[in-house]
């Protein structure tokens, strides 16, 4: 959910990945450690364990072995790429378009001692590995900043081996949004794209319509809307708790906008305009 | 004397300009994807400031253009209270 890359003019003296770790502290802040939603069971019920929760589901949809080989599409910081690894002995390959979330990657896991990681720059929509080259694919909340959502999902199925498996959980579109909502909206659409980026949310069908047209077989498509709601009274109550030090590193600014997007967001999904969504499939044999 | 096309232009100029995309269009260029790539948000900003501006826009009644000379061609119309 955090920012997927660097914005604003570099300054003299600027370091890009000194900026990129301080704004992703300021993000792991109001976010919780994992940077992305939390599914819960009850409201009250710790952030983290929320998002423990939704990691927990995608390793399920994925069915992670050990040894495995896996691409993380949209590795961010680099963060869930080391986590996967260490916690289920696979082998993990994470792909961003960000260099400096590259370096930041490279460096995160050089510092945790982790192997069996590795980090390039490549575009989700044309990764350019071998076909068949991959055990899993997994996407977390990053298929929304790729508006290219066919060409998203036909690379993961081409990198797929056969009997290997896809798993993606992202922010879904609920419902049609006519022309002149968007435009009665269109400041509220307009901050979410200042604080989060450009997005496109699509329906969870239309994932899986593209999956099936990928030649993959879906076994698991789930709404996770109202399990998911909660994360934004905890993204706000971070914003109360930590407001001095997320202002020091982010600016006031941002962490404003954060809390209009995050508004804003709660407001979509109780309308039922946006929500949650996770699936997972398998290329054939 | 502008005509309304040629202020409809103008603000079309404004409009790309702000939003970082290619400012060099003809009647041809496609709105959507391989032309101008705006998207619904984009498109919804410019029908706000075409009609703010001129009092009208084909977007706000349900004409919705492909190209940018069918978004002009909105304008050619005269207009009744002379603006």
């Amino acid at each position: 959910m955090a920012p997927s890359d660097e914005s604003g003019s570099p300054a003299a003296g600027y370091d890009p990945a000194s900026h990129y770790d301080r704004v992703m502290g300021g993000w792991a802040l109001l976010l919780g450690n994992e940077l992305h939603y939390g599914v819960f069971d009850a409201p009250d019920e710790p952030l983290d364990r929320a998002t423990a929760r939704l990691t927990g589901l995608m390793v399920e949809a994925s069915r992670l072995e050990p040894g495995l080989r896996v691409l993380d599409v949209g590795c961010g910081s680099g963060a869930p790429a080391c986590a996967l690894a260490t916690a289920y002995g696979v082998e993990v390959v994470g792909i961003t378009t960000s260099a400096v979330g590259v370096d930041t990657a490279r460096t995160r896991a050089a510092a945790e001692g982790v192997g069996r990681v590795s980090f390039e720059q490549r575009d989700g929509t044309d990764n350019g590995f071998p076909d068949a080259s991959f055990d899993r694919v997994w996407v977390l909340e990053a298929s929304h900043l790729m508006p290219d959502r066919k060409a998203l999902v036909e690379e993961c199925a081409r990198v797929l081996r056969p009997g290997g498996r896809l798993a993606l959980c992202d922010i879904i579109r609920r419902r049609e949004i006519p022309f002149l909502e968007v435009r009665e909206r269109r400041e509220e659409f307009a901050t979410l794209r200042a604080a989060h980026g450009a997005a496109r949310m699509d329906p969870l069908d239309a994932y899986v319509d593209l999956c099936r047209a990928a030649g993959l077989e879906v076994d698991l498509a789930e709404d996770l809307t109202d399990r998911t709601l909660p994360t934004f009274d905890h993204w706000q109550a971070n914003v109360e708790r930590h407001r001095a030090e997320v202002e020091e590193l982010m600016g006031v600014d941002e962490v404003a906008a954060f809390e209009a997007s995050n508004d804003i967001l709660r407001r979509f999904w109780l309308d039922g305009t946006l929500g949650y969504g996770i699936l997972a499939a398998t290329k054939p044999a | 004397m502008s005509t309304r096309r040629d202020q409809a232009t103008a603000i079309l100029q404004a409009f790309l300009q702000r939003a970082n995309k290619a400012s060099v269009v003809d009647d041809t260029t496609s709105l959507h994807g391989e032309g101008l790539g705006l998207d619904s948000l984009e498109l919804a900003e410019l029908s706000a400031m075409l009609e703010d501006d001129l009092g009208g826009d084909p977007f706000s009644e349900g004409l919705m253009p492909d190209t940018v000379g069918e978004l002009l061609a909105y304008y050619e119309v005269p207009d009744p209270v002379g603006s």
